[in-house]
C-alpha cells in the first residue's frame, strides 16, 4: 500500500487546512449550542409536567 | 492503487476548495436584516392580545430570525451572478469566491426547513406556516421572479420584509389582527421610498446588472414622484398605532416628528434633482429612513416592554 504514503492533494495548503479546521470547530460549537437549546426549550415547553411521569 | 485511477493524477482539475469561514456563512444570513426582523417580530408579539412564556417567545423569535436569514442566504445564492457586477455586493462571500454556490444553497435550505420546524414545535404551526410562506415569498417570488422582471420588484417583494410583525402576533395568539396588520402596512409602505432612494444613487450599478429598478425603467423624475407619494401615505399610517391604542404618547410624538422628517427629506429628493446635492438628498433619505423605522419599532417595544405606555384617547 505504498500509495497511502502519498502527500495530500496540493490544493490543500496549510492555510486551507487551518481554515477548514476553524470552520469545523465553529460547526461543532453550533451543534453543541443546538443541543443545549433543544434541551432548555423542551423543559420550558413541557413545564412542571416534565416531573410527572409514571414510575 | 491500480492503473484504473491513473487518470485522476493529471487530467482531473484540482478540487475547488471553499475557503469560507463561520463569519462568511453568517454574512450570508444578512445580519442587519435579521436584526430588523427580530425587532419587528418581537413588537408584533408585544402588541398581540395575549402573552407568551418569555423564554419560548425568545426562542420563537430566534427561529423567525434564522428563517429570515435563510431566505437572505437563498437570495444571495440565486443573485450571485448579479452581485458580482455590482459594487455594493461584489464582496459578498459567493461572488468573492469564499463560499461555493452549492454550499450556500444547502445552508439556506437546511436553515429554512429547520427554522420552520423549530417554530412549529415551539410556538404553533400557523406561525410556522406563515414563516415558510415568507421564506418562499422572498426567495422565490421576489428573488427568482420579480427582481429581474419588473420595476415593482421591491414594492411587491417588500411584503416579505413586512410579514415579521404578523408572524410575531401569530406566535402569541395563533392568528393576526389589526395591530400587526398596521405594522405590516408601515413596513410595506416604507420599503419603496427606502430602496428607491438607494436606487437613485446606484442606478448605474443596477443598470449594469440588468435589474429593472424604478429609476432605470421609469426614470429618476418618476421615481422621485413615487417616493414622495409613498411617503405621504406612509407617514400618516405610521401614526395609526397611537390612534388605535397600541402606541402610546411617546410613540405618537415620535411617529409625527419623524414622519414629518421623512416628508421633508422626500420633498428634497423630489426638488433637488441635479449633481452632487441630488445624490446627497437621496443618501440623506436612505439613511434617515433606516433610523425612522428603527425608532418607530424601538419606541413601541419600550412602551410595551418597559411599561412606558402613556395611553392616548383611542380614536379608531
Amino acid at each position: 500500500m505504498a500509495e497511502s504514503k502519498a502527500p495530500p492533494p496540493a490544493a490543500f495548503s496549510a492555510e486551507d487546512l487551518a481554515r477548514r479546521r476553524r470552520r469545523s470547530v465553529a460547526l461543532g460549537l453550533l451543534l453543541t449550542g443546538l443541543v443545549v437549546f433543544f434541551y432548555v426549550i423542551t423543559i420550558f415547553k413541557t413545564g412542571p409536567a416534565i416531573l410527572s411521569r409514571p414510575l | 492503487m491500480s492503473a484504473a485511477f491513473d487518470h485522476l493524477k493529471s487530467e482531473t482539475p484540482a478540487p475547488v476548495l471553499s475557503t469560507g469561514e463561520a463569519g462568511d456563512f453568517f454574512t450570508l444570513l444578512k445580519p442587519r436584516v435579521m436584526f430588523l426582523v427580530v425587532i419587528t417580530a418581537f413588537v408584533g408579539a408585544l402588541v398581540a392580545p395575549g402573552q407568551a412564556h418569555p423564554v419560548l417567545l425568545a426562542a420563537s423569535i430566534l427561529a423567525v430570525a434564522v428563517g429570515a436569514g435563510a431566505s437572505g442566504c437563498l437570495n444571495m445564492w440565486y443573485d450571485a451572478d448579479i452581485d458580482a457586477v455590482m459594487t455594493r455586493t461584489a464582496k459578498r462571500p459567493i461572488p468573492a469566491g469564499r463560499i461555493l454556490p452549492g454550499e450556500a444553497l444547502a445552508f439556506g435550505l437546511a436553515l429554512s426547513v429547520g427554522s420552520v420546524l423549530v417554530l412549529g414545535l415551539i410556538a404553533n404551526w400557523q406561525s410556522a406556516a406563515f414563516l415558510a410562506f415568507t421564506i418562499f415569498f422572498y426567495a422565490v417570488v421576489y428573488s427568482m421572479w420579480l427582481k429581474r422582471s419588473t420595476p415593482q420588484n421591491i414594492v411587491i417583494g417588500g411584503a416579505a420584509g413586512a410579514f415579521p410583525p404578523m408572524i410575531g402576533e401569530m406566535i402569541v395568539t395563533g392568528q393576526f389582527g389589526m395591530a400587526s396588520f398596521v405594522l405590516f402596512a408601515i413596513i410595506f409602505l416604507w420599503t419603496p421610498p427606502h430602496f428607491w432612494a438607494l436606487a437613485l444613487v446606484k442606478s448605474a450599478d443596477y443598470g449594469r446588472a440588468g435589474i429593472p429598478m424604478m429609476p432605470n425603467v421609469a426614470g429618476p423624475a418618476a421615481t422621485r414622484r413615487q417616493i414622495m407619494a409613498y411617503t405621504l401615505v406612509m407617514a400618516p399610517v405610521a401614526v395609526l398605532p397611537a390612534l388605535m391604542g397600541f402606541g402610546g404618547a411617546i410613540y405618537g410624538a415620535v411617529s409625527v416628528v419623524t414622519g414629518l422628517g421623512m416628508i421633508v427629506l422626500s420633498w428634497r429628493v423630489l426638488t433637488i434633482t441635479e449633481g452632487e446635492p441630488a445624490v446627497k438628498a437621496s443618501q440623506a433619505l436612505f439613511g434617515f429612513s433606516i433610523l425612522y423605522l428603527f425608532l418607530l419599532f424601538i419606541v413601541l417595544m419600550a412602551e410595551h416592554g418597559l411599561g412606558l405606555m402613556v395611553a392616548l384617547p383611542k380614536v379608531l
